[in-house]
């Protein structure tokens, strides 16, 4: 299989790297992790390895070319017989089309064999990927490919950000960029066509892909169970809200195909803000008139929330700065979508959950001890590192597993309590962000395998590497502020979960211990947790009982047990 | 000296007194000026002092007609006109204290005189005698002045021969004939009420039906039922001129271009009413003015002139002491800073206390019709209500009319026994937006006249079970 070597990103505001030196040449076999070449940013120097086993074929760029990040530089060959057939007549060679998007293991994958297509340009439509099940629509956050360039199969053709995650779109095959259909910063739903792409003769030629064959992500999470697809979301049905919409209402919503999330958007005028026949009217003869665009994608903020809806108001109330800072002192900023999301969230946490925070000391001084004791052999041995975190995380899950409570969610007046543990890590991303990946069946996963998953999600965070399935889905949410000195905090609970637990950071405190009956100041490193939880699920009781279970299952760490 | 207030009402009717009340629970420091008792007309000389007149001519009816069929004998029944009156009068009287005394209890303050604009915050109270007894000065006025019957030229009221409501109602004799010149709800209480005590009434309309704001075939009902008690009723007939001679009127009137000449001993104008506009400021102050009302924007009740509101009778129709009272809430309301929604003046009802009542909101079938809906329309005449038997009311149905394309409530109307009382159901429904579905699935008490509006709406549909 054909591997695409792109230029790396090695941060946020990188938009670009030099190769400073090739440490392969077409024809090389080279071995994974292996360095295939060195590059210089703007930021960094480093050498970046291969992603597999295989054989260069072909080196794009020379030494000292400045490229793109994201563009393909090299290519290397897995298969090696591939390899050297590829090199010489590339358009013979026969193999079954893989449509892929990403690689991934929750992804269905096509894989189908080709019709062999006639020698003649092609072009081939590229949709908007369906990121997950209840993902409707994607945001084209920028273009990798102009209209005119080559683009390899599998190479980045445009970069996207969905409701739930920021991920790039690899071309479906090789050729050249013809049309682009949506524009950068446009948001369309899923399965449309934002651009095509011209391509040469048959081995070339990947199947269309139709809308209805878009790859997508199989993802199983509480979420999908409740989303509804947009058809069964047009049936108006009240339950679906806490807001009151008048029987007269719901009947013009009814024939005049009104969906029911664009009822939600209806500001009403009536008594509570209620929407009243003169505002459904309004609407409908506005969106007659092409003042409103429907976009039936609308639905996805309804489709997650089981909670009560409040109207949300994301920001204060708009003050005229204009005016008032007319020096220029004030920069305007317009917010990613990773911070548009994470207002959202907060508020709409904020809005549902009742929370409440329950605080305890922890003595951390076994596994300081131990962490002293085997941090240097633990990474040689294992290739990660040994953190407080882990044993956070392998406390907590053995709570939950006592407290199941605590790993459930709230819909309606139903408590849906999980049997599995998703485990939710709290990612910081530079310069300004947050992402909250899970590892999944936590529950059964030993102290080392937490400790891996930890670094994995958090590794995949920072490269932008998640995929939908990752941050959906989660059941419990741990926070680890402790990494920038906070001693403790009061957490926001990640929605639709119920707790959050806070990791403070371990600090070594004077405190008061007992010695054969006698008390004693000693000193001992100490870590504060807290626990935000909603308390319409979680009363006082089970959240320090969950607490001090943690606390315990901490402070008697015994080495002999860990497996 | 100046006495200073946030909120200075002029006129203390249903509108008046209503809004100063509330706008000092809103914490506003309140006067309400008026140089008549509190109540205005509707508790001095409309509302009230006509509902018990009416009551008396209805147990009177009652009696001397009815007492059989309820196998009651009474003999030599027998009323005193004044003693009807006075009765009417010292309900009025009571129910105006007790309004002052609200009032206060409400620590709004109440100055009696007459209340002059002199600025766009200052009011100039006079006693009777014209002296200035107060100066006030107020961050916002209201003015609530109200409407008082209206006066044609050619119908020259001399307040005793031809008379308006307001004399009609406090009459020393009976009069023998009576004319009633108009067909409104008022006309119609006067001409029912005298009618009952043996008057000989005649009614003149010029519009093609009596009440001319219901449907037609509530309006042709009540026309059948009030000839059958010798009220004679001309429709589309215009007044030429109302003239004294002697000890009668004579009115010329003119029926599709046929002249004719009644007599009677007294003439009522019931030809509607004018707003109370003249003489305290309005014109100084540049308030403008439409069709001799307050000219206003309907989401505040402001006038042209910031700060200066109108509520009520004073800023046009509908003419209605509720009206009056929900535009002057909602008034305050909003310069309180509330969250408050527009009136929805399609849902305000309209009730004629005459016997068969007559209550309606909403559009008429006619009205529906103009305006392009196509309707359904579901009727249920309370011949068939059990309730209706049982009491012995069996004149009059429930007709409500639905959009046949959304299921909206466009209108109701009751003709019979308790129909204003019956009329709230349907003002909820309507409001609240409820379809027919929300009335049928209502469950309805039994035995009730009510059940009627559930049939009426289940009829529209095809599913009503008594009929």
């Amino acid at each position: 299989m054909k591997i695409e070597i792109p230029m790396p990103k090695m941060g946020e505001s990188v938009m670009e790297g030099t190769i400073v030196k090739w440490y392969k040449k077409p024809g090389d076999s080279v071995k994974k992790d292996e360095t295939l070449f060195e590059i210089s940013t703007d930021k960094v120097d480093t050498e970046v390895p291969s992603p597999a086993d295989g054989i260069v074929t072909e080196l794009l760029f020379p030494e000292g070319d400045t490229v793109d990040v994201g563009k393909t530089v090299a290519y290397l060959e897995t298969d090696s017989t591939a390899a050297s057939i590829a090199k010489s007549t590339p358009a013979k060679v026969k193999e079954e089309k893989v449509v892929e998007i990403e690689e991934s293991e929750n992804m269905v994958v096509q894989t189908e064999s080709v019709k062999p297509v006639e020698v003649s340009d092609s072009l081939i439509d590229i949709p908007m990927p369906k990121m997950g099940e209840s993902v409707m629509d994607g945001t084209i956050i920028k273009w990798y490919k102009k209209i005119g360039d080559t683009v390899k199969k599998d190479e980045t053709i445009f970069e996207i950000s969905t409701d739930k995650v920021d991920t790039e779109v690899p071309s479906p095959s090789e050729g050249i960029l013809v049309e682009i259909l949506v524009g950068e910063q446009v948001t369309v739903e899923v399965g449309t066509i934002c651009g095509r792409l011209s391509v040469h003769g048959a081995a070339h030629a990947a199947p269309k892909i139709e809308s209805e064959k878009i790859p997508e992500y199989k993802d199983d999470s509480m979420h999908s169970m409740i989303a509804k697809s947009v058809d069964e979301a047009s049936e108006v049905k009240s339950n679906e809200s806490s807001k009151f919409y008048s029987p007269l209402v719901l009947n013009i919503a009814r024939a005049e195909k009104v969906g029911f999330d664009e009822l939600e958007k209806i500001s009403g005028t009536g008594t509570s803000g209620r929407v009243t026949k003169n505002d459904i009217l309004n609407y409908i003869s506005k969106r007659n008139k092409g003042e409103v665009t429907v976009s039936k994608t609308d639905i996805k903020e309804e489709v997650f929330s089981t909670e009560v809806k409040s109207t949300i108001v994301y920001s204060a109330p708009k003050k005229d700065f204009d005016s008032s800072y007319v020096s220029g002192g004030v920069e305007r900023i317009p917010m990613d979508n990773i911070r548009q999301r994470i207002m959202k969230h907060m508020i709409n946490s904020r809005d549902t959950s009742v929370h409440v925070t329950a605080l305890m000391e922890v003595d951390m001084t076994r596994i300081y001890n131990y962490i002293q004791k085997n941090k240097d052999s633990f990474s040689r041995k294992e290739g990660i590192k040994l953190t407080y975190m882990s044993f956070v995380a392998h406390a907590s899950v053995r709570a939950l597993k006592e407290f199941p409570i605590v790993n459930s969610t709230v819909e309606g007046t139903t408590i849906l309590q999980k049997r599995f543990i998703n485990l939710g890590i709290a990612v910081a991303l530079e310069p300004n962000g947050l992402i909250v990946p899970n590892i999944k069946n936590a529950q059964d996963k030993n102290l080392l395998g937490i400790a891996r998953g930890i670094v994995d999600v958090a590794e995949r965070s920072r490269t932008k590497k998640l995929t939908p399935d990752d941050i959906s889905g989660g059941t419990f949410t741990i926070t680890n502020y402790g990494v920038f000195g906070t001693l403790f905090g009061t957490p926001i609970i990640n929605q639709p979960e119920v707790a959050i637990l806070g990791v403070g950071a371990v600090v070594k405190k004077p405190v008061v211990v007992e010695v054969d009956g006698m008390d004693t100041i000693a000193i001992k490193p100490i870590m504060y947790l807290t626990l935000a939880h909603d308390h319409r699920l979680v009363d006082g009781m089970v959240g320090g009982r969950f607490l001090k279970s943690i606390k315990d299952t901490l402070e008697k760490f015994d080495e002999k047990t860990l497996n | 000296m100046i006495k200073q207030y946030d909120i200075a009402i002029l006129g203390g009717g249903p509108g008046g007194y209503v809004t100063a009340i509330r706008s000092a629970q809103l914490g506003f420091k309140t006067v309400v000026i008026d140089k008549e008792n509190l109540g205005g007309i509707c508790l001095n000389w409309g509302c009230i002092p006509t509902k018990s007149l009416l009551r008396n001519a209805d147990i009177y009816d009652t009696i001397k007609n009815h007492s059989e069929d309820f196998g009651i004998t009474v003999k030599g029944v027998e009323f005193d006109f004044n003693k009807v009156i006075k009765r009417s009068r010292d309900i009025s009287d009571k129910i105006t204290k007790n309004v002052e005394l609200l009032v206060k209890k409400n620590k709004v303050d109440r100055i009696r005189g007459f209340g002059k604009l002199i600025s766009k915050n200052q009011i100039s109270v006079f006693d009777n005698t014209g002296k200035e007894t107060d100066v006030i000065e107020a961050s916002k006025i209201i003015i609530a002045t109200g409407a008082r019957p209206r006066i044609l030229p050619n119908i020259p009221v001399d307040h005793n021969m031809i008379i308006t409501s307001t004399e009609a109602m406090n009459l020393k004799d009976q009069p023998k004939e009576l004319i009633v010149i108009g067909g409104g709800a008022i006309g119609i209480e006067f001409a029912y009420f005298y009618s009952v005590f043996g008057t000989k009434v005649t009614i003149i309309e010029m519009m093609d039906q009596i009440l001319p704001v219901e449907d037609k075939e509530v309006a042709d009902l009540l026309a059948k039922s009030f000839k059958k008690r010798g009220i004679e009723i001309f429709t589309s007939t215009v007044v030429e001129k109302a003239e004294v001679k002697g000890k009668k009127v004579i009115v010329t009137i003119n029926q599709n271009g046929e002249k004719k000449e009644l007599k009677a001993d007294k003439v009522l104008s019931a030809i509607g009413v004018t707003g109370n506009i003249e003489g305290f400021g309005l014109e100084e102050l540049g308030i403008e003015i439409f069709k001799n009302h307050i000219k206003v924007d309907r989401n505040s009740y402001e006038t042209n002139v910031p700060g200066i509101y109108a509520i009520g009778d004073v800023n046009g129709p509908p003419w209605l002491a509720h009206v009056a009272s929900a535009e002057g809430l909602y008034c305050i309301e909003k310069i309180k800073g509330l969250h408050v929604t527009p009136l929805e003046y399609d849902n305000i009802p309209g009730c004629t206390y005459c016997q068969p009542q007559v209550a309606s909101i909403g559009l008429t079938e006619q009205k529906a019709k103009e305006k392009g809906y196509e309707v359904k329309i579901g009727k249920f005449p309370f011949m068939a209500s059990g309730k209706a038997f049982a009491v012995g009311e069996r004149e009059g149905f429930v007709k409500i009319i639905f959009d046949a394309k959304y299921g909206e409530i466009l209108g109701a109307h009751i003709i019979g026994a308790e129909a204003t009382e019956l009329i709230g159901e349907l003002g909820i429904a309507k409001s609240l937006e409820a379809t027919y579905e929300s009335i049928v699935k209502t469950v309805h008490a039994h035995p009730t006249l009510s059940e009627s509006i559930m049939e009426a709406a289940a009829q529209a549909y095809g599913e009503a079970i008594h009929i």
